[in-house]
């Protein structure tokens, strides 16, 4: 599932020119932002949110951290990060989108949490951080919209502190054949009516099943985050590989 | 992924408790913004509670490192409740303990001071004099339930021992059977002289 060559990269299953992919993607979220939570916990049945909880438990978030939520969207992890980091810490909620970004500091404020967060408009491709200054980093289901993943691992392995971490969550491949054709059955044909349903788009979430596929597996990501210079890379599995949670440290 | 649902609700509880009985704030106060993790060798199950001062985090699947890690079996657990049993329990190498003791003990020592007063809670709802009744059968029903399994208890205890009282005892069998084969042998030999005589 490589890109085809430095031009031409994937926009779900199509092939499109590198630099329309950002605001076609933009486009996207800028349609979903609103029903973004409810689409969530309707596509997952909620389990999205046990996937988050075992991100935040792989973390290792403690007090003073300072932590960016990469592709934060509508700030779940965010939310949590800022409780743990206490008032001397600083979480940064990272969106390339400013209509996810809005949905998610609304959100966060209704929540009471305003001390210890900054909303950040920001290309992961380019982090707008000095080298060295972040101790951990999440992207949470933002990975496969990124338009040169590899350079933007490149960005999040420069921003990181030694010892810091990286934590991706993003949708992966099954290995079991009967769950993988029912999860076909689901994303193909019962995403999108959903999404035609709740949030008035069935094209987004047509998207949002090409772009699953067309993301490298465990192991792909695996080596692009090995490449990128971050040490001890591992994976696990949730939901029977539906989605995985990678990690890797730079020292 | 059942231990997420598990720590989810295991953390909703926890915080419940928290927000039911104020003073478990004060007491978790040394605890605050350190890791505790316990890993259960039987259930090979590791988690950790995070406390920062207003919500207590529990995960699961566990594994980075912890201000105090405890290591022990899931039967071991229901001891815990009593600080001065850590020490005990480490000697008796039913508790493996690394890190700072004073974490668990912060832990130990604020669950079992917990006393919430459950008719102030439920007056909400059910008034004053409703909630103290309810409270009251609640605890009646809990000490009439702990008298009967006490009673159930000794009545089996007592079963027990008296039936160890007319059970034979495998030696005193062994001893029966060797007399009865004597006493046979004896008979064919007696037998054979009887028959001798004739």
């Amino acid at each position: 599932m490589k890109e085809e060559n430095r031009d031409t990269t994937h926009f779900g299953y199509k092939t499109i020119e590198s630099n329309q992919k950002e605001s076609l993607v933009a486009d996207v979220f800028h349609s979903v932002a609103a029903k973004y939570d409810i689409m969530n916990d309707f596509m997952s049945f909620g389990i999205h949110r046990l996937w988050k909880r075992q991100t935040i438990a792989c973390s290792g978030v403690r007090k003073g951290h300072r932590v960016l939520d990469l592709a934060g969207g509508t700030g779940d992890l965010t939310a949590k990060f800022s409780q743990l980091v206490g008032e001397t810490g600083q979480v940064i909620l990272g969106d390339i989108n400013d209509s996810m970004l809005k949905v998610g500091r609304d959100k966060l404020r209704d929540l009471g949490l305003v001390n210890n967060i900054e909303y950040v408009q920001m290309n992961a491709q380019a982090l707008p951080f000095p080298d060295n200054s972040i101790d951990v980093i999440t992207i949470a289901f933002g990975l496969r919209n990124v338009t040169d993943k590899d350079e933007a691992l490149r960005s999040m392995y420069r921003v990181l502190k030694p010892g810091g971490r990286l934590l991706v969550l993003e949708f992966s491949k099954t290995d079991n054949e009967a769950l993988s054709k029912l999860y076909d059955f689901y994303s193909f044909n019962i995403l999108p009516t959903m999404g035609k349903l709740v949030a008035n788009d069935s094209e987004s979430y047509r998207y949002l099943a090409e772009s699953i596929r067309m993301h490298p597996d465990q192991d792909t990501l695996k080596n692009m985050m090995e490449n990128a210079g971050f040490e001890q890379a591992s994976y696990q599995n949730f939901t029977g590989g539906i989605v995985a949670l990678h990690r890797g440290f730079k020292y | 992924m059942w231990i997420s649902v598990l720590t989810a609700v295991t953390e909703q509880i926890v915080n419940r408790l928290i927000t039911l009985e104020p003073s478990l704030r004060q007491d978790l106060r040394d605890a605050e913004h350190r890791v505790l993790a316990v890993t259960l060798t039987d259930l090979n199950l590791s988690c950790a509670l995070h406390y920062n001062g207003d919500h207590c985090f529990v995960y699961g699947n566990y594994l980075d490192s912890a201000d105090c890690h405890i290591t022990t079996a899931l039967d071991t657990v229901s001891e815990l409740k009593d600080p001065s049993q850590l020490t005990r329990l480490i000697r008796a190498n039913k508790l493996d303990l690394q890190g700072d003791i004073h974490l668990a003990q912060a832990y130990s020592k604020a669950f079992s001071n917990l006393k919430i007063d459950w008719a102030e809670h439920v007056s909400r709802y059910l008034g004053d004099a409703g909630a103290q009744h309810l409270v009251n059968t609640i605890g009646q029903g809990k000490s009439r339930a702990q008298k009967h399994c006490e009673t159930f208890e000794d009545i089996f205890t007592q079963l027990c021992q008296d039936e160890l009282n007319v059970t034979v005892h495998p030696l005193e069998l062994e001893q029966f059977k060797s007399q009865t084969r004597a006493l046979s042998q004896h008979l064919s030999a007696l037998e054979q002289r009887i028959n001798a005589l004739d």
